[in-house]
């Protein structure tokens, strides 16, 4: 049956606008848990508040968990999902250049937006700092080019390179994440408690 | 004190609340593992399958693979699925042997599984090729055909086309004209088509007398002298 649209269940037109409709709803949630703060979310650097940790660990484990329930029970074909492609350097570099923003800002790119919407002014200059980077990157895309399209590796998965089953690895996934939400709690509560708001 | 107490209790209730979390999920990603393994449908779906099936893409007449030999059109591959002694003994011009049984080893595979070409499967009827047909098309291989009728109908209709009674419809005959210059195509022959050019003998022309004048000495009248 599923995924939907692929497979024409609700037609190719609606995407953009359930896109929005989701949007809508997850940048409530999370702004109503309070991860339109900085110091929330910078927390899981300083090893006060691990919340950013375990919500999105545990939104990756809900979904993929899930899925695989579906998949077996044949409401969707993950064979249909998108699998981002992976260009290793690029994922590396990226990812530390995305870490430095976030411990110094206190916000990742979704976060940020929804401190824009309630009119934190650190989140406003945070976006403008996004934009100035993006100006940068195409000015010198010449440049990053070999990086940017470079060391491709194909649509590799985790459960395929270790040549695992994908149920194993979640199994696996699922203990990994409670081990660090359990070493997190405990990190936490040595620390001093910092209030957000 | 009374803030202290609360704090307490609180801290309690969110653990418990935590360690049931932990364990529903622990739960549920266990289940994952406990699951008893069925066997998924591999490759397309039934529904693809029976769409390809019907489609009149599946089948390629002979008329039309004599075309594209006649046109020497690159962007088809003629696969033989019949075994080695059968194409040795008899195959289709550039056409790749590669028998049913093998077909789905690496060699076969690399014909098979790519976008540039259109694949015919060809054997004697349309039976292994039909089989051929449908494995590839299960491994969701585009651009698939078969040959209808196989190299029997190949027979029939272009290297030996019967010819059309007077009563048939003009198509026959233009059918008949092509099959019988397609078959002439692949090498048959047609005594009434073979003309017998004479050869124009040519006359040797005769070589012509070179006349050469002889210069007759006209008899002067001796003058006289001094």
């Amino acid at each position: 049956m599923g995924p939907l649209i692929p497979n024409g269940v609700i037609p190719f037109e609606w995407n953009n606008i359930i896109a929005i409709i989701i949007g809508i709803a997850f940048g409530f949630i999370l702004e109503s848990s309070g991860f339109s703060s900085s110091r929330k979310l910078a927390g899981v650097f300083y090893g006060y508040d691990f919340a950013v940790l375990k919500v999105f660990f545990t939104a990756a484990l809900v979904s993929s968990i899930g899925l695989l329930y579906m998949d077996y029970l044949g409401y969707v074909d993950m064979s249909f999902l998108y699998v981002h492609p992976t260009y290793l350097w690029g994922a590396i570099i990226g990812g530390v250049i995305m870490g430095v923003g976030f411990v110094a800002a206190g916000f990742c790119p979704g976060t940020s937006l929804c401190a824009v919407a309630i009119g934190k002014i650190d989140a406003i200059v945070y976006v403008i700092g996004i934009m100035v980077g993006i100006v940068i990157f195409a000015e010198l895309y010449e440049v990053f080019q070999p990086i940017y399209d470079g060391y491709f590796k194909g649509y590799i998965t985790l459960d395929e390179t270790f040549n695992i089953s994908p149920y194993l690895f979640i199994f696996l996934f699922t203990i990994i994440a409670l081990v660090t939400f359990f070493i997190s709690d405990i990190i936490r509560k040595k620390r001093k408690k910092v209030h957000h708001y | 004190m009374k803030f202290e107490m609360n704090k307490f209790e609180n801290s309690r209730l969110f653990s418990y609340r935590y360690l049931f979390l932990a364990l529903l999920l622990l739960i549920v990603a266990s289940g994952l593992l406990l699951l008893p393994k069925n066997n998924k449908q591999q490759g397309i779906t039934p529904e693809a399958l029976l769409a390809n099936a019907i489609s009149p893409e599946r089948y390629m007449s002979s008329d039309k693979l004599a075309h594209i030999y006649v046109n020497q059109d690159p962007s088809y591959v003629v696969v033989d699925v019949r075994e080695k002694e059968e194409f040795t003994t008899y195959s289709l011009p550039n056409s790749i042997n590669i028998p049913l049984p093998t077909l789905l080893s690496d060699d076969g595979m690399a014909y098979l599984d790519q976008n540039q070409y259109d694949i015919v499967f060809v054997s004697n009827d349309d039976f292994k090729a039909n089989q051929a047909w449908i494995l590839a098309n299960r491994y969701g291989f585009k651009n698939m055909h078969v040959l209808k009728g196989g190299l029997q109908s190949w027979f029939t209709t272009i290297i030996n086309p019967a010819k059309p009674t007077e009563q048939m419809p003009a198509e026959a005959f233009e059918t008949y004209s092509f099959r019988k210059a397609a078959s002439m195509y692949f090498g048959v022959a047609y005594p009434e088509e073979v003309k017998i050019i004479k050869k124009p003998t040519v006359k040797k022309a005769a070589p012509k007398k070179v006349v050469v004048p002889k210069k007759k000495k006209k008899k002067m009248p001796i003058e006289g002298g001094c």
